[in-house]
C-alpha cells in the first residue's frame, strides 16, 4: 500500500499510466494501431519531439524558458541541408557544423541573459527573430532539396523491425541527459540554480556558467531535432521548428515539471511526448474533424497541469 | 511561480511611483520615453533621407492605420503585464471577438454597433475565462494562456469551418480607408483616445492603482484589502477587450473577419504584443506600467518595418532586424537603469 | 541630393495620382505572391524575361516574408509610396485583400490577380489563374480512370483550411466521385507545412492503407509528402495523383511510384500578368465584351492552363506551358484589351 502511495508521488507514474491505458484502448478499438508500421510512424514522431521537449525542458529546468527553440531548430536545419546542397559537404561534418551552429545560438541565449540580467523570456523573444530571420534571409523561404541520399536513407532505414534509425540519437540524448541530471555534478547544479539560484550561488555553484550550459544544452538539442526533421522529410524546409513552442511545452508539463524550475523527470517528459504523439495520431487514426486537434492539445495541457497541481496538493497534506 | 530571472531583482528599479522630484526634467531626459521619442525621430530622419516616399502623405496614412493595430495589441498585452502574468492567448482572443462580430452581423442581423459591442464583450468574456482559471488554479498565466490559445482557436476553426465572415456592412471598410485631415487614419485616432483611457486609469482611478498595486505584490496588496483575484480577472477582460478592438480595426482595414488575420493559433501577434510593452520599459514581473511607452514602442516598430521594407533591403531581413532591435534597447534600457541606480547611490 | 528629388518628385507624383495615361517604358511592375511558397518561384524569371522582352522599367517579384496578409498589406502599401505602378497580386485573401487592392488602384495602378481571385467586385482588371476545382476535378478524374474497374476508395490530402481555394477542391473531388461511382473515404486537411504533413499522412496510410485505393493531393505539400510516403511503403497498389511541379513529384511520376500530377502555369501568369499591366497603363483598357470565364469569386477570369502530367510527358511538362503561354498571349490584345 505504501509502496503504491510512493510510486503515485513520482513523476513518471502518472503518465505511464496514462500511456498504458491510451495504448489498452486505441489498440482495442483500431486493430491497426499495433501494427508494425503504425508503430514505426508513431516511432519516428517521437524521436523528434522528444529532442524538442527536452530542449524546452532543460531551460525549464533552470527556472526559465526558451522561446526560440523552434528558431534554432530552423536554423540548423537549413544549415544543415543548405552546407550539403551549396557547399556540398558530406553528411557527416555538415551535421556537426549545424550542430555547433545550434550550441552556439544557445550559448549565445544563456550569455546574454547572464550578463544582461534581463528576462530569459524577453531575450530568447529577441534571439527568435534573429534566429527566425537570419534563416529566412539565407533561404527566402525557399527550401534547399539537396539532401543527398545517404541522409535520405538514414531517415528511412530501421534498425530491427518497426524501430526507426531516427530513434537512435534521440535516445543516446534520452540516456545522457538522465544521467548528467542524476549522476553528474553539472545535473545537480542545474537544478540547485533552478530550485534557488541564490542559493546555489551561495553554495559556491557557478550560477552563470551553469545558466550558459543549460542554454547550450538547449540549443544543441533543438538543433539535433532539425536535422533529423531534414533526414525525415528529405528537404530542408525553412519552416522547420515554427510550431514547435506549443509543442516544446506540452510534454515537459505533463511530465509534471515545475515552471518555476528545479524539478525536472527526463522519463515523465520522455512519456509525455509519447502521450501527445499517441493522441495526436489516434484522432487521426478515428478520422476525428482535424479542426477539434487543438482544441484536444489545449485541453491536454490544462488537465495535465491541473493533475499535478492537484497531485502537489495530496503530496503536502500526506507529509503533513 | 515568476517567469523573470531572479537575477533581475537585485535592486536596479527606480522609484515605481512617478518622478514628482525636484530632478523631474533631467529625469525625464534619462525616461525609457524619452529615449523612445528620440530614436523615432532620428530614424525618421534617415528613413526620410534614404527611401523615396517615406514622408508621402499614403506612407504616413499607412504608417498611422498599421502602428495603430500594432499599439492596441502591444496595449492589450500590456494590461495583463500589469499583474506580473502574460497573455499567449492574445491574437486568439481578438480574432475569436472579431468573428463574433461578424457572425452577430451576417447570421443574426444585429445591427453594427450592437455586433461590435457583443464582439468586444466577447474578448472580454474569454479574458474572463483566462484570469479566472489563473486565480483558482494558482498556475502561471503563461501556461493556462498557452493552452486556452490552442481551446478558443481550434473552437473558432471548428465553429466557421474557417469561413470569413465577408458581408459586412460598407461602414467598416469605409471607416478603414477614411483619411482625417489628409494623412491620419481613424483607426489611429481610436487608439490614441483608448491610451488615454487607460493612462487614466492607472494614474487617475482607485482601480487602475489597485490593479498595479495587486501587480506589485499581491501579498502585500492582499493585506491592505484588495481583492487581488478580482484584480487578476478584470486585467484579463480588460486584455480581451482590447484584444477585441486591435481585431475589430483589421477587419475595418480589410473589409472582412478572417480566421487567419492572427495566423496560426493567432501566434502572429505575439511579437508585437511584446515588442511594444518591452520597448516601452512595462516591467514583466509586473506592478509597473508606461502606456506612453508602449505606444512610443509600438510606434517605433512599425516605423522600422516600414523603414526597411522603403529601404530595399530585402524583406527576409527585416525579421532580423527587429529582433536585434529589441534586444538592443532592453539592453540600452538596462544601461539607463543601472546609471539612474547609481546616481541614486551618490 | 538625388535622392532627395526622387523622393521630392515621387511625393509630388503621389499627390497628384499617377494617371494610366503614362507612357509604358516607365512601367515600375511589382508581381506580389501571398507569401513565400515555391510555386511562386517562377515568377521571379517571368517578371525578369518580361521587363527585358518588353523593355519595361522593371517587373519585379516582391515577396511578403510571411503568408499573412497584414504582411502583404504592409509590402503593396510601401511598394505603392516607392513609385511601384503595376500590380501582378495573389490575393491574400479574396474578400479582406480588395481594401488594399482599391487604395492601390486609386493611385491609377493597375491591378490583376494571378494564381488566386479576389471576390466581386474588385478593382482588378481581371484574375489570371488556374481554375482550381476545375484542375482538382480533372486530377480526380485521371486518378479514377487509373484505378481501373473494382473498388474505388478515394483519401483527399488538401492544404490550409483558411484558403478559401481548399473548399472548392473538396467540393471538386467529391464532385468528379460521385460521376465515377467513387467514394472519398476521408479528407484531410490544414497540412500545407510540412511537419504535420509528414505526420498526419503517414499516420494515416499506417492506419488505412488497406482501405484505400487511391489518393489525390491537391496542394503541394502534401502531394510531396504523399508522393515520398508511397515510396517508402513500397505499394503499387495505391494509385495516386498530385498536383504542380516538384522535383520529387515529378521523379515519383518518372519511377512508377504515382500516376501523375496536375500542373498549373506560374511562368505563364507572372509573364501574362506583366505583360497586361504594361498594356493597361500605355492606355489599353479591358473589353467589356471579353470572354472571361467566371469561377466562384469572379466572373473575370482567365485561365492560365491546366495539364495532366504522367510518365509519357513528365520531362517535357516545362514546353507544354510554354505552349500554353504562347497560346493565350498570340491573341490576347484582340481578347481582351481595347488599345487606342
Amino acid at each position: 500500500m505504501q509502496q503504491i502511495s510512493r510510486l503515485s508521488r513520482t513523476d513518471w507514474f502518472g503518465p505511464l499510466l496514462a500511456t498504458v491505458l491510451a495504448i489498452a484502448i486505441i489498440g482495442s478499438l483500431s486493430k491497426n494501431f499495433l501494427s508494425p508500421y503504425n508503430i514505426q510512424i508513431l516511432l519516428l514522431a517521437i524521436a523528434v519531439n522528444a529532442l524538442i521537449a527536452f530542449a524546452q525542458m532543460i531551460i525549464i529546468a533552470i527556472g526559465q524558458m526558451n522561446l526560440s527553440v523552434g528558431a534554432i531548430g530552423g536554423l540548423a536545419a537549413i544549415s544543415f541541408a543548405g552546407m550539403m546542397e551549396v557547399w556540398g559537404l558530406p553528411a557527416l561534418p555538415a551535421a556537426l557544423l549545424a550542430l555547433v551552429i545550434g550550441l552556439l545560438c544557445g550559448v549565445l541565449n544563456g550569455v546574454l541573459v547572464r550578463i544582461t540580467g534581463i528576462s530569459a523570456f524577453v531575450i530568447t523573444l529577441a534571439t527568435l527573430s534573429i534566429y527566425k530571420g537570419i534563416n529566412l534571409g539565407i533561404t527566402e523561404a525557399q527550401p534547399f532539396y539537396g539532401v543527398p541520399a545517404a541522409v535520405k536513407a538514414f531517415g528511412a532505414a530501421t534498425i530491427l523491425g518497426p524501430i526507426p534509425w531516427l530513434l537512435a540519437p534521440t535516445i543516446a540524448a534520452t540516456v545522457a541527459l538522465w544521467y548528467m541530471l542524476r549522476r553528474l555534478p553539472v545535473g545537480r547544479f542545474i537544478l540547485a540554480v533552478g530550485s534557488n539560484d541564490h542559493a546555489a550561488g551561495l553554495s559556491g555553484i557557478s550560477v552563470g556558467a551553469t545558466v550558459v550550459i543549460a542554454h547550450g544544452i538547449s540549443g544543441f538539442l533543438a538543433a539535433l531535432a532539425g536535422i533529423l526533421v531534414v533526414a525525415r522529410l528529405q528537404i530542408g524546409q525553412p519552416s522547420i521548428g515554427d510550431d514547435w513552442l506549443i509543442l516544446s511545452f506540452a510534454a515537459p508539463v505533463i511530465g509534471g515539471a515545475v515552471l518555476a524550475g528545479g524539478h525536472v523527470s527526463v522519463t515523465a517528459t520522455a512519456l509525455g511526448v509519447v502521450i501527445v504523439a499517441i493522441i495526436t495520431q489516434a484522432l487521426v487514426l478515428f478520422s476525428i474533424d482535424p479542426f477539434l486537434v487543438q482544441v484536444v492539445l489545449g485541453a491536454l495541457i490544462l488537465a495535465a497541469v491541473g493533475l499535478n497541481k492537484l497531485r502537489a496538493r495530496d503530496t503536502a497534506k500526506g507529509s503533513l | 511561480m515568476t517567469l523573470q530571472d531572479a537575477t533581475y531583482s537585485s535592486g536596479t528599479d527606480d522609484s515605481p511611483l512617478g518622478p514628482r522630484t525636484g530632478l523631474s526634467r533631467s529625469r525625464f531626459f534619462l525616461s525609457n520615453e524619452f529615449g523612445l521619442i528620440l530614436l523615432i525621430a532620428i530614424f525618421a530622419i534617415i528613413f526620410g533621407f534614404a527611401t523615396k516616399g517615406f514622408f508621402s502623405p499614403f506612407n504616413l496614412f499607412a504608417l498611422g492605420r498599421n502602428s495603430a493595430v500594432n499599439i492596441m495589441i502591444g496595449l492589450s498585452m500590456m494590461s495583463v503585464i500589469v499583474t506580473g502574468g502574460l497573455n499567449l492567448a492574445v491574437g486568439a482572443m481578438g480574432v475569436c471577438a472579431a468573428m463574433v462580430c461578424g457572425w452577430m452581423i451576417e447570421s443574426l442581423g444585429i445591427p453594427w454597433p450592437l455586433a461590435i459591442a457583443g464582439g468586444l464583450a466577447f474578448g472580454a468574456l474569454l479574458g474572463w475565462i483566462n484570469g479566472w482559471t489563473v486565480v483558482r488554479t494558482g498556475l502561471h498565466s503563461f501556461i493556462i494562456t498557452l493552452a486556452t490559445m490552442s481551446i478558443f482557436f481550434g473552437v473558432m476553426i471548428f465553429l466557421t469551418k474557417a469561413e470569413a465572415f465577408r458581408e459586412l456592412p460598407p461602414v467598416f471598410t469605409e471607416f478603414g480607408r477614411a483619411r482625417v485631415l489628409g494623412y491620419v487614419s481613424p483607426l489611429l485616432l481610436v487608439t490614441l483616445v483608448v491610451a488615454v483611457l487607460l493612462a487614466w486609469l492607472y494614474r487617475g482611478t482607485v482601480l487602475g492603482r489597485e490593479m498595479l498595486a495587486a501587480g506589485a505584490s499581491p501579498a502585500a496588496a492582499e493585506l491592505s484589502g484588495i481583492r487581488v483575484g478580482r484584480m487578476v480577472i478584470l486585467c484579463h477582460m480588460l486584455s480581451g477587450a482590447l484584444a477585441g478592438i486591435a481585431a475589430l480595426m483589421l477587419v475595418a482595414r480589410n473589409g472582412a473577419a478572417i480566421p487567419s488575420m492572427a495566423g496560426q493559433l493567432g501566434q502572429d501577434w505575439l511579437l508585437p504584443a511584446f515588442l511594444g510593452p518591452v520597448l516601452g520599459g512595462t516591467l514583466l514581473q509586473g506592478g509597473k506600467v508606461s502606456v506612453l511607452g508602449t505606444v512610443l514602442g509600438a510606434f517605433l516598430v512599425t516605423m522600422l518595418t516600414s523603414g526597411l521594407l522603403m529601404l530595399q533591403i530585402g524583406a527576409f531581413w527585416v525579421q532580423s532586424f527587429l529582433g536585434l532591435m529589441l534586444l538592443v534597447a532592453v539592453l540600452l534600457d538596462k544601461a539607463r537603469r543601472s546609471y539612474l541606480a547609481r546616481r541614486n547611490l551618490a | 541630393m538625388k535622392t532627395l528629388n526622387r523622393s521630392v518628385a515621387a511625393i509630388a507624383l503621389l499627390c497628384a495620382g499617377v494617371t494610366a495615361a503614362g507612357a509604358a517604358d516607365d512601367s515600375t511592375l511589382a508581381l506580389v505572391p501571398g507569401g513565400p511558397h515555391p510555386y511562386f518561384a517562377a515568377w521571379e524569371q517571368a517578371g525578369l524575361d518580361a521587363a527585358a522582352d518588353l523593355g519595361l522599367g522593371e517587373a519585379t517579384y516582391k515577396i511578403p516574408q510571411k503568408w499573412e496578409l497584414a504582411q502583404q498589406n504592409q509590402l503593396l502599401e510601401s511598394l505603392l509610396s516607392q513609385g511601384y505602378n503595376g500590380f501582378l497580386i495573389f490575393p491574400g485573401d479574396p474578400v479582406g485583400a480588395v481594401s488594399t487592392a482599391e487604395e492601390l488602384a486609386g493611385f491609377g495602378a493597375p491591378v490583376i490577380a494571378g494564381a488566386g481571385c479576389y471576390k466581386d467586385p474588385s478593382p482588378a482588371a481581371f484574375c489570371l489563374g488556374t481554375d482550381t476545382g476545375k484542375s482538382a476535378y480533372l486530377g480526380a478524374k485521371e486518378l479514377i480512370k487509373a484505378m481501373g474497374d473494382g473498388e474505388k476508395r478515394i483519401v483527399h490530402f488538401t492544404g490550409f483550411l483558411v484558403d478559401p481555394n481548399t473548399q472548392l477542391r473538396i467540393d471538386a473531388v467529391v464532385q468528379a466521385a460521385e460521376e465515377e461511382g467513387a467514394t472519398v473515404v476521408q479528407v484531410i486537411a490544414d497540412i500545407d507545412a510540412p511537419e504535420p504533413a509528414e505526420e498526419k499522412i503517414n499516420a494515416y496510410l499506417a492506419a488505412h492503407a488497406d482501405e484505400v485505393d487511391g489518393i489525390i493531393a491537391t496542394a503541394w505539400v502534401p502531394a510531396v509528402v504523399a508522393a515520398n510516403a508511397l515510396r517508402r511503403m513500397g505499394d503499387d497498389r495505391i494509385h495516386m495523383v498530385g498536383i504542380d511541379h516538384d522535383e520529387a513529384v515529378i521523379n515519383a511520376i518518372k519511377d512508377g511510384v504515382i500516376d501523375g500530377t496536375m500542373i498549373q502555369n506560374p511562368y505563364g501568369q507572372g509573364y501574362i500578368g506583366a505583360y497586361a499591366l504594361d498594356k493597361l497603363r500605355s492606355g489599353c483598357t479591358v473589353k467589356d465584351d471579353a470572354p472571361f470565364g467566371s469561377n466562384a469569386l469572379t466572373t473575370k477570369f482567365i485561365d492560365s492552363g491546366t495539364a495532366y502530367v504522367d510518365a509519357s510527358n513528365a520531362d517535357s511538362y516545362l514546353d507544354t506551358m510554354r505552349a500554353e503561354t504562347d497560346k493565350i498571349l498570340a491573341d490576347f490584345d484582340a481578347t481582351y484589351l481595347n488599345c487606342e
